[in-house]
Order: C-alpha cells, then sequence, then structure tokens
C-alpha cells in the first residue's frame, strides 16, 4: 500500500502538495488555538470569506488572487478590531455583518465573473495539486512568522487569551496582540485559499484547537498537540484521497473530525471532570 | 498631605440611556482606603471603569498628578490594579493558578522577559498570603469562586501598583467565604503601601480597614465622609430608597431590615 505512495511522492507536484499540507496544517491548528480560547469561531468563517471574495473579487480585475484576497482579509482584520472595541455591539454580532457582506460579495463577484468559474470554485475546495513554487514559498513565510509571534509574546499571548480586560490593565499591549492576530489570521487563511480552499478552512481553524481542549491543561503543549493534530489531519487526509480517490479538501476534513472525536471519547480531562463531579455528588450524599 | 494621587473634576459619562455619572468631584490621597457605595445602577463600577481607563468621559482625571483621558499609556496602566467581581472561565481553559497570578507580572516585566526566579518567589509568597498556595498547580476553572478571588488579588498585587481598584470582589460569594476574603484585603491594606478604592452595593460586607466611604445614587456623589456616619439609619434608607434601621449593641452595629 505504501508503494504508490511512495512513487507519487517522485513527482513535484505531489512533493508541493504534501509540504503544502504540512504548511497548511501547522498553520492553521496554531490559529486554531486562538480561535477555541477566545471563543471566537467566527473569525474564521468570516476571514475565510474575505478571502474568497478578495480571490474572486482579483478574478473579475484581472489581480492575482492570491493577493486581492489578502488585502481583502487584512482589511476585515483592520475593520473588525477597532469595530468590536469600539461599538456597544458584541465582538460575535460584528463578525456575523462583516461574514454575510462578504459572502454576499464574493457571490456577486461569482455572478458577474464571466469566464469560466472553475478557477472561482478551486478557491472554494482548494486544489492542492496546482500549487506553485511560489504558493510554498508564501504558506512558508506566513507559517514562520505565526510561529516567531508565538514563541516570541508567548507570556503576553497567555495573558490575553486568559483575559483580554485584565491583560489591558495590567500593562500588557493587549490590543497590538489581537490586531497582530487578526492581521496573521488574515494572512494565513488568504494563503491557504489554494490547498484546502476558502469554505473548508474553517474545519481546520477550529477543531485542531478543540483537540487539545479535550487533552491538556498547559497552553504550551496545547498548542503542540493542536498543530500535530492539525498536521495529522492534513497529512492523513491527503493519503486516504490518494488512495481511494477522494477530493483532498472533504478527506482532511473528515480526518480532522475523526482526531477531534477519538480526543473527546478519550479525554483525560472529561474523565477526572467526571470523577470530580461524582465524588461531590457522593459527599453531598453522605452529609 | 500630597498632591492627591487621584483627582476627578466634573466627571461625567453619557451613554444613550442616559448618564451614569454626572459631575463627579472626587480627590484620593496616597494610602487611604475609601469605599464606594450604592445600590445596584448607581453607577459604581462606571466610576471605577473611568478610573481604570475603560471608560470615555468628559471633564477632567488627575492620576498621580497627571491629566489622563480615557487611554492610557503603558506606565499609568502599571500603577493600577484590578480586581473584577468574578474571574469568569471556562472549567477546561489551559492555565494553572499559579500562572494565573504570574500574569499579573507580565506588563511590568515587559516583552522578551521571562518571569525569573524573583517574580516566582514573589507569586509563591502572595499565594501563601492570600492561603492558596497549595493550589499553585491545579487547574483555575476547577477551583472555587472564592479561591478564584483570592487567586485574582493575588494577580493584581504581583503587578505591584500603587492603586488598588475592586469591583465588589465579594458580591457572588457565600458569607464565610466573603468574610475571609475581606479580611484578607485588610491584612493586605496592612501590608501593602497602596490606595484602595472598593465598590459594593453591600454595606453589611465592607472591610474594617475602610475608613472613608462615597455614597453614589443615580450617578452623583450624595454623600463623601468618614464610614461611620455612612452607615447611619437615614442615610441608608435614603440611598437604597428602602427602611433600614442600624442600631448598637455591645459596641457592635448591627443592621435590620425587612
Amino acid at each position: 500500500m505504501t508503494e504508490p505512495l511512495i512513487d507519487a511522492l517522485a513527482y513535484p507536484p505531489i512533493q508541493r502538495a504534501a509540504i503544502a499540507c504540512v504548511l497548511c496544517g501547522a498553520s492553521c491548528s496554531l490559529l486554531s488555538v486562538f480561535v477555541v480560547l477566545m471563543r471566537m469561531p467566527l473569525i474564521g468563517v468570516s476571514m475565510s470569506h474575505a478571502a474568497f471574495a478578495g480571490a474572486v473579487l482579483g478574478m473579475l480585475l484581472d489581480v492575482n488572487p492570491f493577493l486581492s484576497g489578502l488585502v481583502l482579509c487584512l482589511l476585515t482584520a483592520g475593520a473588525l478590531g477597532p469595530l468590536s472595541d469600539r461599538t456597544d455591539m458584541a465582538p460575535e454580532n460584528v463578525l456575523a455583518i462583516l461574514f454575510s457582506l462578504l459572502m454576499g460579495l464574493a457571490f456577486l463577484g461569482m455572478g458577474i465573473l464571466t469566464r469560466t468559474k472553475a478557477g472561482a470554485l478551486s478557491l472554494m475546495w482548494g486544489s492542492l495539486l496546482s500549487l506553485s513554487r511560489m504558493d510554498i514559498w508564501v504558506l512558508a513565510a506566513i507559517t514562520l512568522l505565526l510561529v516567531l509571534f508565538i514563541i516570541l509574546f508567548f507570556k503576553e499571548i497567555r495573558s490575553v487569551l486568559f483575559n483580554r480586560r485584565l491583560a489591558a490593565s495590567s500593562g500588557i499591549p493587549e490590543r497590538p496582540i489581537y490586531y497582530a492576530l487578526l492581521f496573521l489570521t488574515g494572512a494565513v487563511v488568504s494563503s491557504n485559499l489554494a490547498t484546502v480552499g476558502g469554505l473548508l478552512i474553517f474545519a481546520l481553524l477550529v477543531q485542531p484547537g478543540a483537540t487539545a481542549l479535550q487533552l491538556t491543561y498547559d497552553l504550551r503543549t496545547f498548542f503542540i498537540i493542536s498543530m500535530a493534530s492539525g498536521i495529522g489531519a492534513c497529512v492523513l487526509g491527503l493519503i486516504a484521497s490518494y488512495l481511494f480517490d477522494l477530493p483532498s479538501g472533504a478527506a482532511v476534513v473528515l480526518m480532522a473530525t475523526i482526531i477531534f472525536a477519538a480526543a473527546y471519547v478519550f479525554s483525560p480531562k472529561r474523565r477526572r471532570a467526571k470523577l470530580q463531579k461524582g465524588n461531590l455528588s457522593h459527599e453531598n450524599d453522605s452529609r | 498631605m500630597g498632591k492627591p494621587l487621584i483627582e476627578l473634576e466634573g466627571v461625567t459619562v453619557r451613554k444613550a440611556k442616559g448618564f451614569p455619572l454626572e459631575g463627579i468631584r472626587l480627590e484620593v490621597s496616597h494610602g487611604e482606603f475609601v469605599g464606594i457605595i450604592g445600590p445596584n445602577g448607581a453607577g459604581k463600577t462606571t466610576l471605577l471603569n473611568v478610573i481604570a481607563g475603560f471608560e470615555r468621559f468628559e471633564g477632567t482625571l488627575h492620576l498621580f498628578g497627571r491629566r489622563e483621558s480615557w487611554k492610557r499609556s503603558r506606565e499609568t496602566r502599571l500603577r493600577i490594579g484590578y480586581v473584577p467581581q468574578t474571574l469568569p472561565i471556562d472549567p477546561a481553559f489551559p492555565i494553572l493558578a499559579s500562572e494565573a497570578v504570574m500574569t499579573g507580572a507580565v506588563g511590568r516585566l515587559g516583552p522578551f522577559r521571562s518571569p525569573g526566579k524573583e517574580e516566582r518567589e514573589k507569586a509563591t509568597a502572595l499565594m501563601e498570603m492570600m492561603r492558596v498556595a497549595h493550589l499553585a498547580d491545579r487547574p483555575l476553572g476547577q477551583l472555587s469562586g472564592g479561591e478564584r478571588q483570592k487567586v485574582s488579588l493575588a494577580r493584581a498585587i504581583l503587578q505591584e501598583p500603587d492603586i488598588l481598584l475592586m469591583d465588589e470582589p465579594t458580591a457572588a460569594l457565600d458569607i464565610a467565604v466573603q468574610r475571609e476574603v475581606l479580611s484578607l484585603v485588610n491584612e493586605l491594606h496592612r501590608r501593602e503601601a497602596m490606595t484602595f478604592l472598593f465598590v459594593t452595593h453591600d454595606f453589611t460586607m465592607v472591610p474594617a480597614a475602610m475608613r472613608r466611604a462615597v455614597l453614589l445614587d443615580q450617578g452623583r456623589i450624595i454623600f463623601d465622609g468618614d464610614v461611620a456616619t455612612a452607615v447611619s439609619s437615614e442615610t441608608l434608607s435614603g440611598l437604597f430608597r428602602y427602611p433600614i434601621e442600624i442600631f448598637t449593641r455591645n459596641g457592635r452595629r448591627y443592621v435590620s431590615y425587612d
């Protein structure tokens, strides 16, 4: 079974797809830690739709879809931070409004697009086998930037994830950290449009973090588990898609869900919480 | 007495529904322990938020002798500690009690500097003082409300602020834990050279160290003076619009209401 896989790795497009899978799994799963712990899953949806809408508009205007996707993502991130900080609206509502606007823009662009829509549709589902060398370099650079951001500002990030208000009140640069995070989300999502696509990327921005949440109380281990499960889902998904001739994006997302389900079922944290609950009710009964 | 640490002059906060604070004038000097007391919706938390830099306002505010807007420099924020009413957290959130305390030192340390041995010893000493040292390695989300509040106090003190703002820190706790937290607050005031602002709607649960009470009603200060005078049947019945009787027996004051 492994022979055809090894043979396939001799071809440059497959090599690029494999590298992109690892980078996509790493970058999305690192971001998913923030998405899950800050309880903002809509950030992923809004950003992926911003990237998608930007790329479709880029196709309309004959501009590089990655660049136009990145620009719209960064504009969305730039608008989202101040909007959720300055208005009386909850950030979730601001995100939902931005999300619908971006979805509207994307479908408007699709409607106007007179050329074949296959290019635009590939941005929805991703097309791992048609990645260029440049795509890989961009993805690698953005992943490296994200890893450096997490390593250099780990203690500030922990404080902001724990409680934004307390972080701000104790002199931590909470807003710059939060805004940097939004911009990095935009960059990661737009650079991954070609790998898993604008629709399915949402799963990778939530599931690896949700998997780690089942397994550890240590934030460093949390990042590592999340990254391992993200890379695992991408690589195993790609292998499954190759072996069983499945669409790669769908296989990756289903693999991420299987990993999450396994973590949920065997979660030591859940077992510990159940045990504590049991002890508590036993204590109350014996009183 | 030197220049006041906190000076508010004509401070007003406007909201769509009205004025949570209107024309506030208040001066607080170094080392004072001031209680901000009033019913729900009186503007107590808004006042604390103005001082903490969480709320836009009109009027003038001086902190440490310097005029401030609602936006604060890192240096000013470092000098103001904040203890919220509760510390809501997901039970599965990946942070231990000791790590939560250590977040108090992060702003002071600045970027690219990790907490060293000295910081860790300070954090341990504070957790011992707050009687939560034995919980250091427990996930914060699994601690009780009272234990979390003690962690929150230790976190705020590790910041080494000059002013400590406490927003109803005992409101969500049962009576025994409220008493314990209040005695810890008294101890803190005795040991640390800090100025304390303590917001509460419960005038029966105030720390003994509190000497001055500021009574707030509908966004205005209606009394500013010593606690003994503030806690009178007439003042409190007027403030809470409910008949409250205060009487003294064997040197202790008792509160009675239906």
